[in-house]
């Protein structure tokens, strides 16, 4: 079963809540955590895990046979992101930075002249963590500094976690309501939106549950993270709204702050506290989820 | 690249891919031969913008060209394609040629 963790706007908490409710879930489940956000991932920083098993990620890259070139422009005018240019004596020129590996070019030169190449774009880890009696996998997709496209990076990463063998697969996701965040949840029994009392939360909490919704993804939950930095009661109406359930509120704690500079889940750094009581709350109705 | 279309008197507009128009400017001894407004194909374009522009100058057969500035794509672009680029500001297209002394 896939579970994921996204919410819209950054920052509100996802990795927090993913790590956490990883650590808790563990105990019960055999479970691979998968970290799809390729351009920031950091749930390695808050497990205080060393990132292991490198594999590099690659896409198409079109490479020219000039010798096999008739010229005729057709390369050029397939690219959809404008990484072909037509030179003056009409010969293709390629820009990497642009090229998204999608291989029309390929399949439209009719002189065969395009040679299928390969280009890296990032790379997906593959970590054993321990934390206490805590045993799971985390699986992390980076995206290579300066490319552009993240879609490659993102499902091939997540290809990767879903072929390690598990009951659980709880995907964290990026921020925002693009299209490789709903490749990165797609396919889930239920997504966990985490949300703050904040108009920006409350606005991509909306986003969020829509892209959720047009996914159907068919159990939608709702964490309202740092509760009491402003008032939340709009978010519960609108969880409601949507047929969202708001499974958990989690206070603006002082806790969390600190095991944060400790680089530690709370969960197994505090587990008497409130919060840690609350995941462990979460994990229990995953766990009726689950069945 | 320009916003408007007036001519040797629009004024070059700050960026180059995203720019409306292209005002093309035939120049053969300090005289202006033919002149002419082309919709920048980049103008519109959802992404890779600068290399759009880039082709449109490439098929007119446009030696070199003026914006008020340039994206890292459409540099590495222009430079592969053999066409001189100018960062120019606030400035009519007749002053840019002057400036330019084309």
């Amino acid at each position: 079963m896939i579970i994921s963790v996204t919410g819209g706007k950054g920052g509100t908490g996802k990795s927090f809540v993913a790590t956490n409710l990883a650590v808790e879930l563990a105990k019960k489940y055999s479970l691979v955590l998968a970290d799809l956000d390729v351009e920031a991932p950091n749930d390695h920083i808050l497990l205080g895990a060393k990132l292991q098993g490198e594999e590099q990620i690659t896409v198409m890259f079109p490479f020219i046979d000039y010798s096999k070139c008739i010229k005729c422009g057709v390369c050029g005018r397939v690219c959809d992101t404008g990484a072909m240019l037509i030179s003056r004596e009409r010969l293709p020129y390629v820009i990497p930075r642009l090229c998204s590996g999608c291989s029309a070019c390929y399949y439209a030169c009719p002189a065969k002249a395009i040679i299928s190449g390969k280009r890296v774009v990032g790379k997906s880890y593959i970590t054993p963590v321990k934390i206490g009696e805590a045993n799971f996998t985390l699986v992390t997709g980076m995206l290579n500094e300066g490319e552009e496209h993240v879609a490659p990076v993102v499902v091939r990463s997540k290809r990767r976690a879903l072929s390690a063998n598990a009951d659980l697969y709880l995907i964290d996701t990026a921020a925002g309501t693009s299209n490789t965040v709903a490749a990165a949840m797609d396919k889930s029994r239920l997504a966990i939106a985490v949300t703050e009392p904040t108009p920006l939360g409350l606005h991509d909490l909306e986003l969020i549950l829509t892209v959720a919704e047009a996914l159907g993804i068919r159990e939608k939950w709702v964490v309202i993270n740092k509760v009491g930095i402003g008032p939340h009661d709009e978010h519960v109406k609108l969880a409601k709204k949507m047929g969202a359930e708001v499974v958990a509120e989690i206070p603006y704690s002082r806790d969390v702050v600190e095991t944060y500079v400790d680089g530690a889940p709370i969960v197994a750094a505090r587990p008497d506290t409130e919060i840690a009581v609350t995941f462990k709350y979460i994990a229990q109705r995953v766990a009726e989820v689950t069945g | 690249m320009s916003e408007e279309n007036r001519g040797l008197d629009s004024i070059v507009s700050h960026r180059f891919g995203r720019a409306k128009y292209i005002i093309i400017v035939d120049v053969e001894n300090s005289e202006v031969k033919i002149i002419k407004a082309e919709l920048n194909p980049g103008g519109q374009a959802a992404g890779g913008a600068g290399i759009k522009a880039v082709q449109k100058l490439v098929d007119e057969g446009v030696e070199a060209v003026v914006a008020g500035a340039f994206g890292p794509n459409a540099m590495t672009a222009l430079e592969n394609m053999g066409i001189k680029y100018y960062q120019l500001q606030g400035v009519t297209v007749k002053e840019a040629l002057g400036k330019l002394s084309l």
